[in-house]
């Protein structure tokens, strides 16, 4: 006699091609999406400094930002008129609340401000130094 | 919850990497995958030191995955008076173990969804743990080194990264499910068809 399948056997393994078919879609559609969008950054040169403000997010701390984009703490504290004190390891977010809590991300705008405007010019490029040609024949 | 311990990762460094993945190997959802990827994007930047943070984050993953083999082991005895005389259940287990090596590999670093699972399983099922260790350091190392990699090689654009990390992290699980699905119901059918005859 033929083996019976059970119901709920035959449940979990409708279930798992069912879950399985709308994850490969959902997750498939995403990661075509997102494979776009990072293959058309390159990886950055190693040593270059940050210039791009639109990376600053709201759980950045001050002294990381500062450190990201060679910028020193105590402008861009000043820049908010916060004391450092105490505040060095508090996200943008925190400090928003802290400080300016009826004015919802002021904080990371004016940072990013403050960045823009204070950050160290971009080192030229070395000069090209002509190499030694042979003299040409006359 | 991963960006308030995205600032904390810069506030505290590797010692508080190890221990998010240590608790993401316990099964928290802390989002330890994302803190790895950072973790790479802070070295380059040199908030963090790769190697320390590396190593320290190994030692909390491992330590992660022997406590849910573990949880399994110690739970093996319950299983086994609860389902130790169901075929299916003894099936499963042989089945397990014939593969147990490249599930546990594999669920490091490519199907991270299951790892969990693997764990209990592996400790539950009585596979062995010297050999559970040793594919685990080389999956755990893998993952690291993928993640924390291209979280280094990317430094501040590390979000492009987990995005397209994620999702294919979910691609690839449901590619397993639908996979596995596939294969008990072919199985279903060809013993079907062989009583049949």
């Amino acid at each position: 006699m033929p083996q019976k399948k059970r119901p709920g056997q035959r449940a979990v393994m409708a279930g798992l091609i069912i879950i399985g078919i709308l994850f490969t879609a959902f997750f498939g559609m995403r990661a075509v999406h997102a494979f776009r969008k990072f293959n058309g950054h390159r990886p950055p040169p190693s040593g270059k400094v940050e210039t791009d403000v639109e990376l600053i997010r709201d759980w950045m701390t001050i002294s990381f930002i500062s450190k990201t984009y060679y910028v020193p703490e105590k402008i861009i504290f000043d820049a908010l008129d916060i004391l450092p004190l105490s505040n060095h390891d508090k996200s943008l977010k925190v400090l928003n609340k802290e400080y300016y809590p009826e004015k919802s991300g002021y904080v990371l705008s004016l940072v990013k401000k403050t960045i823009l405007t204070n950050q160290p010019p971009p080192k030229p490029d070395p000069p090209h130094t002509p190499t030694a040609s042979p003299p040409v024949a006359p | 919850m991963s960006t308030f311990l995205l600032t904390q990762v810069i506030n505290f460094g590797a010692p508080l990497v190890g221990l998010i993945l240590l608790l993401g190997a316990l099964g928290l959802p802390i989002g330890a995958s994302i803190v790895l990827i950072a973790a790479g994007a802070f070295s380059q930047q040199g908030i963090l030191s790769w190697p320390g943070t590396a190593l320290i984050g190994l030692v909390g993953a491992l330590i992660g995955d022997t406590l849910s083999f573990g949880m399994g082991y110690y739970a093996k005895d319950s299983v086994q008076r609860r389902f130790g005389k169901s075929a299916a259940w003894r099936g499963a287990r042989a089945s397990f173990q014939e593969r147990a090596g490249l599930a546990v590999f594999l669920t490091r670093w490519l199907i991270t969804a299951l790892a969990i699972p693997t764990n209990l399983i592996a400790g539950g099922s009585g596979y062995k743990y010297s050999q559970f260790i040793a594919y685990d350091v080389v999956g755990e190392i893998l993952w690291i080194s993928l993640y924390g990699g291209l979280g280094y090689l990317f430094g501040s654009q590390w979000e492009l990264v987990y995005d397209f990390m994620s999702n294919f992290g979910g691609l690839i699980l449901g590619l397993v499910l639908f996979g596995f699905g596939l294969k008990q119901a072919w199985n279903w059918q060809k013993k079907a068809r062989s009583q049949l005859i």
